[in-house]
């Protein structure tokens, strides 16, 4: 709301300048967008409609500088029958008062044209700026019509028919519907109702008698027409926050004064004013202590009255606080609570003391969400993968991969890029990892933690990584590029952290991955994410590897007691290395399943060392080494007893998997 | 008759060109720095010889002289303690450093946060981030025609999401987190001191100053007899706390309609000290979060006895904080993830 000062100061006495008034206002919870010359542009919050006026601000004004508020200049009531009949046929008009006068058309003069300038509206004729002024100055949205391009003459308020045309004074020629309210004469629409009016009835310098209207009308009804026709207005915007059912009788009067002053016309007949159900003034209890206590401090009981009397309210003291009658045109007083705030924003919310609450109780215990992200988001870190943040919403491309039919889409996207909530982290990360390749970096580690969505699963938290480039380059050796053991690694670094066993298992349904290089992710039994190589990588020339992990599903597969610590074992262990040629396409875990099947329950732990192919091995097949580890929790081993352990296993692999030992 | 600088000069240049260990470097230092013999101190001595009018400039050729040979001697000396250690290990190049990742900027802010609330004895709570119209805007007091769900502009789902135990299905993408906290008064009594942080969305432009989706937290404090001077104090603390200083800090009137009063907080811009700069645009002030007390609706929502308990809330914007604490302009910069933006970072 652009308000010229001078405006304002016809009204209140105010200090100097435009700085002391905007300081002061913004303090009471009007903030200052900015100062242009003696024009403060105020933003007025959307509860307080009746501030979107000069004489709306001027009285904050004189609460809060404690002076007087002069009342408008309204010219008396015309008596006798406006010559242009109204009538009411919808709800959504409240009120709606009429007056008729004839006028000569023409520019205003230079003072008002101005006035209406500063503030933001453009000058037309003297009659659509006088209905202007009257906007700005009192709130009230009036519109004027041609009276003689009425047919009728008279003017009903209805709902519109479905398509009926209407050209609005913007000249967009709309069709209407149903659920939009209209101002009509004898045979159509002339005005969209609280929004805009009809160019047939435009005011012209032709024009010699005009209809002004000021009316009220339901805020919904006009938020709602406003939308459909994708049109707002300054009316619109008032209506549609609540305008003051109080207010239509007295802009006529204002209007009819300022075009005696201005010599543009004289009223003819009396008003109309149709108001089918009179509105009663709320009545509120405001409490001394319920004030108290909210504030957490005392105001002075001679201020509250006189603050909520200079704000337009009427006052009346009781035995614990007041009694008080809200003026119709503050729509957003419904409660005690309302009134308070009114106290307080002009008492001075920096003049109540800072206080610090009692902590009175236990507090609860935090979602254990919060300690697992802060573990997950660390323990990658450390692992060298960066934390991305990425947009949930992706577009449908990059969402199709990991679909099944159970996309979740947005009614309203900002744009197609938007439109897909992710079924995948990776599907919003793999975006991150191409704009990075795209400048230059080429070893491109990123995780993010986050929610993905499937309209059949609902919400779920996840880790999601994508991988690519090598593992870090350094003068003294290079480490390689990354593979799929990469991918599986930071899974198992992750269902570590967590404290779950994860296993990977072949699964065909991940077609996302490459094939011979993907893995479902299971703990037990239950499926808890995926590990793999993407089997499409647009635009990138690289191989990237990812992964994902349910969250919720590894921890809730937590093993309990998992992070008490064992007794140190007592006495030494013994280690023997075995390297057995067995067939290429022999899963690792078979082999140790074997090994751990037949050998004695000193074996403590067996561990792959190495993996190779080519020279000295026979093609098709592979040369597995494996660390075992023996120790007996109460002695020291014998060298036979390890020996003989260790043939046992050799005869169980050889038996399972026609496996050959090497370098004996 | 006093000696000539350049000649010294020259001297110094010969003396360390010929250097080859530390202790020919040590018998330059002495030779011209050295506190009861050198060549330079005797000269700075000796100043007080010269005429009172030549003194000055005197002292500040033998000034500039002395600090020009300290910094290069000290230049060959840590160099050439390379070269006593070989022929051993190179020490001069980079160490094996163990690949790290960095969290990314929004959790960093984020958990400094949170920790700051957790230090206060608050919980941390989460929730889902589609939400139903309950719980994003009904229980608190946004009913279906409020003007208010204009103020931030929807994302909706269009597809049917599965009902909860209430028989309650999302419809929509949060617009605040706000919703946690409906959930969370309707599952426990109060008291309640907690925060609820979270990625929110908003149906606005992707640019230099807007995102579709941020990062809120937002806090809610409720028992009896908590005041407006309650949430000030916690406020100060936080902002305090935040910023590692002692802030000046202002509370303005403004609106929400699950508070009232409704305020919204502004720091002293600790750009300019409350001068005026470009960051706070003059204002001396940068807005930092919106707060109020609970309005008694929201408590009458989640069946809170209103005439019993008080509370407030608020809500920080953790991207805001973050431009701030960073000293980045472009918002859009925490979502393309570039690397060479957040391997600036803390590990």
């Amino acid at each position: 709301m652009k308000l010229p000062v001078a405006w304002m100061r016809e009204f209140v006495d105010l200090p100097d300048g435009p700085s002391p008034v905007a300081d002061r206002l913004a303090a009471c919870g009007f903030a200052v967008d900015g100062i242009d010359d003696d024009v403060v542009d105020f933003d007025v919050t959307a509860n307080r409609p009746d501030a979107l006026s000069v004489y709306g601000l001027a009285r904050e004004a004189s609460a809060a500088f404690d002076v007087d508020l002069r009342p408008l200049r309204l010219a008396a009531t015309p008596s006798g029958a406006a010559p242009v009949r109204v009538s009411i046929a919808d709800n959504g008009c409240g009120r709606y008062a009429l007056a008729v006068a004839d006028v000569c058309v023409g520019p205003s003069p230079e003072w008002l044209r101005d006035r209406l300038a500063s503030a933001g509206v453009r000058p037309i004729n003297i009659i659509v700026d006088i209905t202007n002024y009257v906007m700005l100055e009192m709130g009230q949205p009036m519109h004027a019509f041609d009276v003689a391009r009425l047919a009728g003459p008279e003017l009903r308020v209805r709902r519109a028919r479905a398509g009926e045309p209407l050209t609005t004074l913007d000249g967009i020629a709309r069709t209407l519907d149903e659920t939009m309210l209209v101002i009509a004469d004898r045979d159509r629409a002339v005005a969209v109702a609280g929004v805009m009016g009809g160019a047939s009835s435009e005011v012209t310098d032709a024009t010699t008698r005009v209809a002004f209207e000021s009316a009220w009308f339901q805020p919904g009804t006009v938020r709602a027409t406003g939308r459909r026709l994708g049109l707002k207005t300054e009316a619109s915007a008032r209506f549609e926050r609540g305008a003051d059912i109080n207010a239509p009788v007295a802009a006529l009067r204002r209007a009819l004064a300022l075009l005696a002053d201005l010599g543009a016309g004289t009223v003819v007949g009396g008003l109309s004013d149709v108001y089918p159900r009179g509105a009663d003034a709320r009545v509120l209890t405001l409490r001394r202590a319920r004030l108290t206590t909210v504030l957490g401090t005392a105001v002075p009981d001679a201020t509250i009255p006189r603050t909520l009397t200079r704000l337009g309210f009427d006052v009346a003291p009781t035995d614990d606080g007041w009694r008080v009658t809200v003026p119709s045109f503050r729509v957003d007083i419904l409660r005690e609570i309302d009134l308070i705030e009114e106290v307080g924003r002009h008492w001075g919310l920096d003049r109540v003391p800072a206080h610090f609450p009692a902590l009175a109780s236990i507090p609860r215990a935090s979602a254990p969400g919060v300690s697992r992200g802060r573990l997950v988001r660390r323990t990658l870190c450390g692992a060298g993968i960066q934390e991305a943040v990425t947009f949930t919403f992706i577009d449908a491309a990059a969402a199709a991969p990991f679909l099944a039919d159970d996309a979740v889409t947005i009614t309203n996207p900002l744009s197609e890029k938007f439109a897909v909530l992710r079924p995948s982290i990776v599907a919003s990360l793999y975006d991150s990892l191409v704009y990075n390749r795209n400048r230059q970096a080429t070893d491109v580690r990123l995780f993010e933690v986050g929610s993905t969505f499937s309209s059949t699963r609902g919400e779920r938290t996840a880790v999601g990584w994508v991988l690519s480039g090598s593992r870090g380059s350094h003068w003294s050796g290079d480490a390689g590029a990354v593979a799929f053991t990469d991918t599986k690694g930071a899974a198992e670094l992750v269902a570590e952290a967590l404290g779950a066993p994860i296993t990977a298992a072949a699964a065909d349904d991940l077609t996302w991955l490459a094939r011979g290089e993907r893995a479902a992710v299971l703990v037990g039994a239950q499926r808890a994410g995926w590990i793999g190589r993407l089997a499409e990588t647009r635009d990138v020339d690289v191989p990237v590897y990812a992964g994902e992990l349910d969250l919720d599903v590894i921890s809730r597969a937590a093993v309990s007691g998992a992070r008490e610590i064992r007794p140190l074992p007592r006495f030494p262990a013994a280690v023997r290395d075995l390297s057995i040629l067995v067939d290429e396409r022999l899963p690792a875990a078979e082999v140790r399943g074997t090994i751990r099947s037949s050998a004695p329950a000193t074996l403590v732990a067996v561990r792959e060392f190495d993996r190779y192919q080519g020279k000295g091995v026979p093609s098709g097949q592979v040369s597995l080494s494996i660390r075992l580890t023996f120790r007996h929790a109460d002695r020291t081993l014998t060298d036979a007893e390890v020996q003989q352990a260790v043939e046992t296993i050799v005869d169980a692999l050889v038996q399972a998997h026609h496996a050959v030992l090497r370098g004996r | 008759m006093l000696p000539d600088l350049p000649a010294l000069r020259s001297e110094f240049d010969a003396a360390l060109a010929g250097a080859r260990t530390t202790a020919d470097l040590k018998a330059i230092r002495d030779r011209f720095l050295g506190r009861k013999a050198g060549l330079l101190t005797a000269l700075l001595k000796a100043l007080g010889t010269v005429a009172p009018d030549e003194r000055r400039a005197r002292g500040a050729a033998v000034n500039a002289l002395k600090t020009d040979i300290e910094a290069r001697l000290a230049e060959r000396e840590s160099a050439a303690i390379v070269e006593d250690v070989a022929p051993g290990v190179d020490i001069t190049l980079p160490g094996r450093v163990p690949a790290f990742g960095r969290r990314h900027p929004l959790t960093q802010v984020r958990e400094r946060i949170e920790d700051i609330f957790a230090g206060m004895g608050y919980q941390i709570i989460e929730g889902p981030e589609l939400e139903d119209d309950w719980h994003n805007f009904e229980a608190l007091n946004m009913p279906g025609d409020h003007p208010a769900r204009d103020m931030q502009d929807t994302l909706y789902l269009a597809t049917p999401m599965p009902a909860d135990e209430q028989g309650r299905r999302a419809s929509l993408l949060r617009t605040h987190t706000s919703g946690m906290q409906i959930r969370y008064m309707e599952a426990f009594p109060p008291p309640v001191r907690l925060i609820a942080p979270g990625r929110v969305y908003r149906r606005d432009n992707f640019d230099a100053t807007h995102t579709p989706m941020f990062t809120q937290v937002e806090g809610l404090v409720v028992d009896e007899g908590i005041s407006l001077g309650d949430l000030k104090g916690t406020l100060q603390a936080f902002a305090n706390a935040f910023f590692e200083a002692s802030v000046k800090t202002r509370l303005r009137p403004s609106f929400f309609p699950y508070t009232e009063p409704s305020a919204e907080l502004d720091v002293e811009c600790q750009g300019c000290g409350g001068r005026g700069c470009g960051l706070c645009k003059q204002t001396g002030w940068i807005e930092v979060l919106g707060c109020g007390m609970v309005h008694p609706a929201v408590f009458e929502a989640v069946g809170y006895d209103a005439g019993k308990y008080t509370g407030f809330a608020f809500g920080v914007g953790i991207e805001r904080l973050a431009l701030r604490l960073y000293g980045v302009d472009d918002i859009r910069m925490f979502y393309e993830n570039d690397l060479r933006f957040l391997e600036q970072l803390a590990p």
